[in-house]
């Protein structure tokens, strides 16, 4: 089977800066470090086969939606490699829209960033009027739109783009449950397409009815990865044990993580 | 220089992107207020009228500049005025408050600061307009000298995307760029020859007037307006000098936009 994603050794950092003053010395100052440093990511690995879909799960601040948005291409790596075979889309919550806008110009502008011409962009459009259920609003400005009414129009879009590979960032637990409902219908018809699909999301039961592959991320490393029966009775486990610890116990835990995250060249070996 | 030749490659390849865009831009900047985009003339107006009311009939107690009449001579100049502080602010800020829509790391970013400025071209082009018809009426009817306009507006537009360049990545990066910016162009308006004439200053004060290109382009426009000569021809060491700053404006601006631009959504 070909591989549709790539990931190798992927690490993002990013700074954290105590003043104002830090950080702007760390733009000038060459050759001296200010801040301390925050890995969300640490050599994340692995590779989606064509057609798979993969969830992502793990606790919040484990990475997984800087994950979705690396795959995605929106923010850069800071080190490692990426190759995903085809265009990516990704469908998140707070999907770029301009609220002065009204909603068939935002389909409008968004095509036009794509890269689509004027003549598919009208033939498109209707179509994505009609999947998002926006009718009489579509002419309103979009930030008069409720959130679920925002999230309707991002994943009609992009839905409508056709990528290759879709990542599906936590967008429809805003929705209805009629709509989440046509959502998953559509993203069972992109699954017999043959599309490779990312979805992050912490419902446990989607991911059981939706995911061939479950990767679990654990503040930045990959803690699990493999088919979704083996791995999401170990999250659940885990989960039930952390809820379980006292709040002491949660704090130790997440400290030790947070040191861990803070320190370079970390190998994710020693969580295993 | 590479980089330079990048930005100037995007430019061409995506000119149909920007021309679409800066239209998106210019309905999104005048959508909500009822009179919409009659504001782009209105506020110009009221801005004419009251530097007028302050500077001419109040400080220079309806003096001539030359043999042109004040109001005739401050329109002309300040016409391109709102053009150039409404480019230069919008297009400072535009990197980091566009970024989160463009959403994809390959979307060439240099056509961003470019659309902003396109979208200000079209009130421009019709603010031009209206100032010709009325300048018809005042004595100053349409000439020969008219010709040289395209030059100054294509030139204005090229420098204020290299200055873009330069301003939208420092802005993304150090917010309080946009701030710096707000004022240095509030310090310009004075210091432009906009309301008053720099030519009242002692002559060892003229260079140093002139070392701010817009003043070039200021100067050119009113020589277009008012008839008053081929203002490039007529000051060729000022045209190069120019064209000079220009093209060192523009290395220096894609430099930095290439350098940076892979990282700016990480300073949002």
């Amino acid at each position: 089977m070909v591989n549709s994603v790539e990931v190798k050794n992927v690490s993002k950092r990013y700074k954290l800066y105590k003043k104002q003053s830090e950080r702007i010395l760390d733009l000038l100052v060459p050759y001296k470090d200010y801040g301390e440093d925050f890995f969300a990511l640490q050599n994340v690995s692995f590779t989606v086969a064509e057609g798979s879909i993969v969830g992502l799960v793990g606790i919040n601040g484990s990475g997984k939606s800087t994950l979705a948005n690396i795959i995605a291409g929106v923010i850069p790596a800071t080190t490692g490699h990426i190759t995903s075979n085809g265009n990516v889309a990704l469908i998140a919550v707070n999907a770029g829209l301009d609220g002065k806008l009204s909603g068939r110009e935002n389909i409008e502008l968004k095509l036009l960033m794509l890269g689509f011409s004027q003549k598919e962009i009208s033939e498109m459009e209707d179509e994505i009027i009609e999947f998002a259920e926006l009718e009489k609003f579509i002419d309103q400005p979009v930030k008069t739109y409720s959130s679920g009414m925002k999230s309707r129009l991002g994943f009609s879009i992009s839905v409508r783009v056709n990528p290759n590979i879709l990542i599906v960032d936590e967008a429809l637990s805003v929705g209805d449950k009629a709509f989440s409902e046509k959502s998953l219908d559509k993203m069972m018809e992109f699954k017999e397409k043959g599309k490779t699909m990312f979805f992050v999301s912490h419902s446990i039961s989607q991911m059981k009815k939706f995911c061939d592959q479950i990767l679990w991320l654990e503040f930045g490393v990959v803690k699990e990865y493999g088919p979704t029966k083996e791995v999401i009775n170990k999250y659940e486990t885990f989960l039930e044990e952390y809820k379980a610890l006292s709040k002491t116990d949660k704090k130790k835990y997440r400290m030790s993580a947070l040191n861990r995250q803070s320190k370079k060249n970390e190998k994710p070996a020693e969580i295993l | 220089m590479k980089s330079a030749i990048t930005v100037i490659k995007e430019q061409v390849k995506f000119s149909y992107l920007i021309r679409r865009l800066s239209i998106y831009e210019l309905r999104s900047l005048t959508r909500g207020n009822y009179l919409g985009a009659a504001w782009e003339i209105i506020n110009p107006a009221i801005q004419i009228l009251i530097y007028w009311f302050v500077f001419g009939f109040g400080i220079r107690q309806r003096a001539d500049v030359g043999d042109i009449p004040y109001f005739q001579w401050m329109f002309a100049g300040i016409l391109v005025w709102f053009l150039i502080n409404n480019s230069v602010m919008k297009s400072t800020k535009s990197i980091y408050s566009k970024i989160r829509m463009l959403a994809k790391m390959n979307f060439p970013m240099s056509v961003i600061p470019n659309y902003t400025i396109f979208a200000q071209l079209y009130p421009h082009l019709v603010l031009l307009t209206i100032g010709t018809i009325v300048l018809q009426f005042i004595g100053y009817p349409i000439s020969i000298y008219y010709l040289q306009l395209p030059i100054y507006i294509i030139g204005l537009l090229m420098f204020l995307f290299s200055l873009s360049l330069i301003t939208s990545t420092l802005a993304t990066i150090i917010r309080d760029v946009q701030m710096l910016m707000q004022s240095i162009m509030r310090m310009l308006l004075y210091l432009s020859p906009i309301l008053w004439p720099p030519t009242s200053l002692p002559d060892s004060w003229q260079p140093l007037m002139k070392l701010n290109p817009f003043y070039y382009i200021i100067e050119g426009y009113r020589y277009s307006l008012l008839g008053e000569g081929w203002y490039f021809l007529e000051n060729p060491t000022y045209t190069l000098y120019f064209i000079g700053v220009l093209a060192i404006t523009f290395l220096v601006g894609s430099y930095l936009h290439v350098k940076f631009r892979s990282q700016f959504i990480d300073f949002l």
